[in-house]
């Protein structure tokens, strides 16, 4: 079933790079500064590190490594929309070869989490919105 | 520039209580000023932090106290809100354009996790990133895969902080907890534990700062501010919330580092001349970290410290001799001018059984959101 391009939406914008309709080819935007050399997170118009304003963005990796993680072993406050009844889960710093650490939920049995373990992007739909539209989020999970 | 003393210090216990914050604050304030035995008709300024809070919540407090036309400003700096007011107050004094002035933090908060849209993005809710204790635990994490330190290390922070608190009027649990008891808490966030955690809650603390011509006018015997500084993280220095990612490459030092150098420098001082420390335990693990960028051990040794001995009451670096937020509870805004109260406290003689013996020069330290932190060193 062909969709229409606008009836999916990133959860936040300029996160996400690539056709939202094949998952498969979506990825994590990065914002690259060559005066400074840092790659941030998100389709950014200036470098958080030294505010150059010629950044280029660019798609991150799709694989990366643990850098550190906990289990979140409480139900998140305010309008979490992870599983009901909820359920302990893995949340980690994923290092990218781009240089950068990013922030994820980590979608593996949490006893088998371990720092260094090789992970992969997984985008996924986590909801519908009120105009219908399906909002795509975002885990790593293991290597299969 | 005119040296800044604090002439008096006031604390409405940190807890759950039944009345408005504009009382609670209140009766902080009144506290302090009846400490440096001077009144409110005097203040010629007033800083008031919170977080929590509505708007022109320092005049709702402070006008409790009689009718003033002289600047309330209200001052947020996530945890080191208390920091940042007195510092506005330092400033005021050094400028010599006042000689009174009462720092006042004061904090409501509902029981259990903070609401997440005062600091998360919505996403960032959605997806389950808004818990504050999954932050510091990654850090702990982190920190015993690098340097080897053990849960059992944290688990003796809290039993230190818990047992100090036992003699703490003023603190919310004051209650000594075993080692075993501890480590048989439920997981909150691994590797951290329910007992290894502070809480929101309520409380207030205040201080009136003086110049040191007033400080004689009035022959009085003030605790002097030696140094206090407030900076925010630099870039990707300090992973914590809201953070959504940190650089993997940039090796910028991390803000309690930064603003420590700061307030050692202002002061003249360095990490062995302090006596006695209060810092953000916000968790267990923190106050582990923050031996280290304090100076206290080099990085990595945290936890060789907390074995030793070294930062009991009685050790030769006494860490958070009140019980820490650990055991007080955290009243966001009040919480860096507890820990001052608790120095002045302290650099008096006056601190009973928690008392460090011949204490001359203390170090009051917040860190949180945003990478704010504040450092305070206080000298009798
Ligand atoms: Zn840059």
């Amino acid at each position: 079933m062909a969709l229409d391009k606008a009836a999916r939406k990133p959860i936040r914008d300029g996160l996400l790079a690539g056709a939202l309709e094949d998952l498969d080819q979506v990825s994590l935007y990065g914002s690259h500064c060559p005066s400074c050399g840092e790659t941030s997170l998100g389709a950014n118009d200036v470098c958080p590190n030294c505010g150059g304003a010629s950044v280029s963005r660019t798609p991150l990796s799709r694989s990366g490594t643990l850098w550190t993680y906990t289990v979140v072993r409480h139900k998140p406050p305010g309008n979490y929309q992870g599983p009901d009844p909820f359920k302990p889960f893995g949340l980690g710093l994923v290092e990218l070869p781009d240089g950068i650490r990013v922030l994820s939920p980590i979608d593996a049995p949490p006893e088998q989490l371990r720092i260094g373990m090789p992970l992969q992007f997984h985008p996924y739909v986590l909801r519908t919105d009120e105009g219908g539209a399906e909002i795509v989020a975002f885990s790593f999970q293991p290597v299969a | 520039m005119s040296e800044v003393y604090i002439l008096g210090a006031g604390i409405h216990p940190f807890g759950r209580f039944d009345k408005t914050y504009e009382a609670i604050g209140s009766e902080a304030a009144a506290a302090a000023l009846k400490d440096a035995g001077v009144a409110w008709r005097d203040i010629q300024a007033a800083y008031l932090s919170r977080m929590y809070l509505p708007a022109t919540s320092g005049v709702r407090i402070l006008r409790k106290l009689g009718s003033t036309d002289i600047p309330v400003v209200d001052i947020e700096a996530a945890c080191a809100s208390g920091g940042a007011a007195l510092r506005q107050a330092v400033l005021a004094i050094k400028s010599g354009e006042v000689d009174l002035v009462l720092v006042c933090g004061v904090e409501k908060m509902p029981r259990g996790f903070m609401d997440p849209s005062m600091i998360y993005s919505p996403w960032q809710i959605e997806l389950g990133m808004s818990l504050n204790p999954g932050y510091w635990s990654m850090r702990a994490t982190r920190h015993m895969h690098d340097f080897g330190t053990t849960e059992e290390q944290i688990a003796k922070v809290a039993y230190k902080n818990h047992r100090n608190s036992v003699h703490n009027p003023n603190a919310m649990y004051r209650k000594e907890f075993s080692l075993e008891e501890i480590l048989a808490s439920p997981l909150v966030c691994d590797p951290i534990r329910r007992l290894e955690i502070c809480a929101p809650n309520d409380g207030a603390a205040a201080v009136v700062v003086a110049s040191e011509r007033k400080m004689r006018e009035l022959g009085a015997a003030g605790i002097r501010i030696a140094g206090v500084a407030h900076t925010i993280a630099r870039y990707s220095a300090d992973f914590r919330c809201p953070a959504d990612s940190m650089s993997a490459t940039a090796d910028n030092e991390g803000p309690t580092q930064v603003t420590a150098r700061q307030a050692y420098e202002k002061a003249g001082l360095g990490p062995e001349d302090v006596n006695c420390f209060e810092v953000q335990d916000t968790d267990a693990f923190c106050e582990i970290e923050i031996y280290e960028e304090l100076g206290l051990c080099p990085l990595g040794e945290g936890g060789r410290l907390i074995d030793e001995g070294v930062t009991d009451i009685g050790g030769s670096h006494p860490v958070n001799m009140s019980g820490g937020l650990i055991s007080k509870g955290e009243p966001v805004g009040a919480s860096h001018l507890g820990q001052i109260v608790e120095i002045v406290s302290q650099l008096r003689g006056q601190s009973g059984p928690r008392q460090v013996e011949g204490a001359r020069i203390g170090l009051a330290h917040v860190l949180g959101a945003g990478g704010n932190c504040a450092v305070t060193i206080l000298q009798a």
